[in-house]
């Protein structure tokens, strides 16, 4: 440690003119950056700008890219079309069912192979493990069979039954229970914990990090899902809010961009307004959820 | 006794972990697992959704997806789609990464307006991109009439109608790549860079032959993710072309979605997905062949 820090203080005296070096670096940084960045916010601009424009301003050339007035008669018009507020329901049931599903299971299959021994381990892990390579995109052809025979096609339990099982979500908590000292779970065991006492008041609380990065994944992922429930949804009671926009789109045949785009905003605000009050939270999540 | 004792708590014990894999495995087999086994199964037969008669074909199917042009097709743009957009948005990735790993001022702006398309639905992004790239009005073509440009009917060219959707892809994912790479390259320890600095090693050769050898494990983690996400163009057809123009963005997710719901050919659709795990599956051997022992590990 004391060999490092007596490197790094030398390193200005060997290298005068360094920091008006950096700084004139970092200003082309930025020169560069701006643009990326520019660009790649302008499908959103695009959203808001268009979901405040009267209906003919999209289609005039010489309108020019700023609303001539705010339309916020959009908004009202664009949700009266469809039964959003069923929507936003669904989508909450179906992916708050999701993510309570899938933290009880992988809580109690992460145990299992962080802390039991049992016949088969090993086999089971990389059961669990493979079902990475296979998602709902690979599979979906004869899950559809599947739930159509359990009777349960157009309804909240099939868009959520082939995501209770994790194997991702099982393996990140598997490392996080690893962490956690065996010395705690004896102390708590001596204390006549049984085994789920130890899971709920030891290691459960000492893994929250990992839960909640998990938590945040999945609910981006699933709030997000549209070929699934697209494709064992076919009535409004049960659509959720991607395929209720997805369908807007059809009826409207790319005619009525004004409204389109300002339920496009409503579908998008409730994640982006999350994200930009959560950010350290959900970059955290995306960051390291994949890496531990 | 004793002996007999702990046998009978490992006996518990394996008892008790079965009980907690059971819940997990029971949905893993029946979502994962078992619809895998009866697309083998349904291969090798004639499967009509909602028909309980299932007549026995052999190899029919499979030679009938030999013969298949549309399929050779499907997978053509299958093939062409992950082969070029993954490398693509993983360099974006790299740059981006690199550029925000310093005290840049503004970095959480930058990363922000890198990552948010992850957050939008596919959906969403796709029906916004559809408007972009539109012929007449789209802002696209108002900007190339900018500079000169002739207007290109994009997501209506069967030249420019799939790459259009893997632009579409880079924008939505690059971010997503970003942040991972950005985790790896803060683990790279700086003096190195310094020493490499003080020896007059220029940026680029410092890219090069240290960060990228460092972060490589993350680099191939990123490749499987991207690899398991390109699945998702499906939604970006689904929306956005519906396999057109004249077949010019039909994937083989799409493909599949079409025989088995649209000609209720479960039997023939469900070759076609064999076909496409044997591809993805492929490319990941493949990639963990090729480049996983390449992977420096640090301190290891």
């Amino acid at each position: 440690m004391t060999s490092l820090s007596s490197e790094t203080t030398s390193v200005p005296v060997l290298t005068g003119p360094r920091p008006a070096l950096a700084a004139l670096r970092r200003g082309w940084l930025h020169l560069v950056l701006v643009p990326i960045a520019l660009l790649w916010l302008s499908p959103l601009l695009w959203i808001l700008v268009t979901s405040l424009k009267a209906r003919t301003e999209v289609f005039d050339p010489a309108a020019g890219f700023w609303p001539q007035a705010l339309e916020w008669g959009n908004y009202p018009a664009a949700l009266s079309v469809a039964p959003f507020g069923t929507y936003l329901v669904n989508s909450i049931l179906v992916t708050g069912g999701i993510l309570v599903a899938q933290l009880t299971t992988i809580t109690l299959a992460a145990y299992a192979f962080a802390r039991l021994n049992f016949p088969g381990k090993n086999l089971l892990f990389t059961l669990f493990l493979l079902q990475i390579m296979f998602p709902i995109y690979a599979t979906f052809l004869t899950n559809f069979v599947t739930v159509r025979e359990l009777g349960i096609l157009n309804s909240l339990p099939a868009m959520i039954v082939p995501f209770v099982a994790s194997g991702y979500g099982t393996f990140m908590l598997r490392q996080a229970f690893r962490q956690v000292p065996t010395e705690l779970a004896d102390a708590a065991r001596l204390d006549g914990c049984g085994h789920f006492g130890i899971l709920w008041h030891v290691y459960l609380p000492l893994v929250k990090p990992t839960l909640i990065a998990f938590g945040i994944i999945t609910v981006v992922t699933h709030w997000n899902d549209y070929m699934w429930p697209l494709l064992v949804t076919n009535s409004e009671g049960v659509r959720t809010l991607p395929i209720g926009l997805g369908l807007l789109a059809k009826s409207d045949s790319g005619a009525d961009w004004t409204r389109l785009m300002a339920a496009t905003v409503v579908v998008v605000s409730p994640l982006l307004l999350l994200f930009v009050i959560f950010q350290r939270r959900f970059v955290d999540s995306f960051m390291h959820a994949g890496l531990k | 006794m004793v002996v007999g004792a702990t046998l009978q708590a490992r006996i518990r014990e394996a008892g008790l972990a079965y009980l907690l894999l059971l819940p997990s495995l029971v949905f893993l087999a029946a979502f994962t697992y078992w619809p895998i086994l009866r697309s083998i199964w349904f291969s090798f037969h004639d499967v009509v959704l909602g028909d309980s008669k299932i007549i026995w074909l052999g190899l029919e199917n499979y030679q009938r997806l030999w013969e298949d042009r549309l399929f050779w097709k499907a997978f053509g743009n299958t093939a062409f789609y992950t082969i070029i957009t993954i490398p693509v948005a993983i360099t974006c990735a790299l740059l981006m990464a690199v550029a925000l790993d310093s005290k840049l001022r503004g970095m959480a702006i930058y990363r922000s307006a890198f990552f948010y398309p992850v957050m939008i639905p596919s959906v969403a992004a796709g029906m916004v991109w559809v408007f972009l790239y539109s012929a007449s009005y789209g802002p696209i073509n108002q900007g190339l009439r900018l500079i000169g440009l002739p207007d290109t009917a994009w997501l209506y060219d069967s030249t420019w109608a799939l790459p259009a959707i893997m632009v579409m892809s880079v924008w939505k994912y690059s971010g997503y790549f970003m942040l991972i790479l950005l985790a790896a390259l803060k683990l790279v320890p700086s003096d190195l860079y310094e020493a490499a600095r003080l020896d007059g090693v220029s940026a680029w050769h410092r890219l090069i032959h240290i960060t990228l050898p460092l972060i490589s494990p993350t680099l191939y983690f990123v490749v499987i993710i991207g690899l398991l996400h390109s699945y998702q163009i499906f939604d970006y057809v689904y929306v956005m072309t519906h396999g057109g123009p004249a077949d010019a963005t039909n994937v083989l997710t799409f493909y599949i979605y079409q025989n088995g719901f649209q000609y209720q050919d479960i039997g023939y659709a469900s070759t076609l997905a064999n076909v496409l795990l044997l591809f993805v599956g492929g490319l990941i051997a493949v990639i963990a062949t090729v480049f996983g022992r390449r992977i420096h590990y640090l301190g290891r």
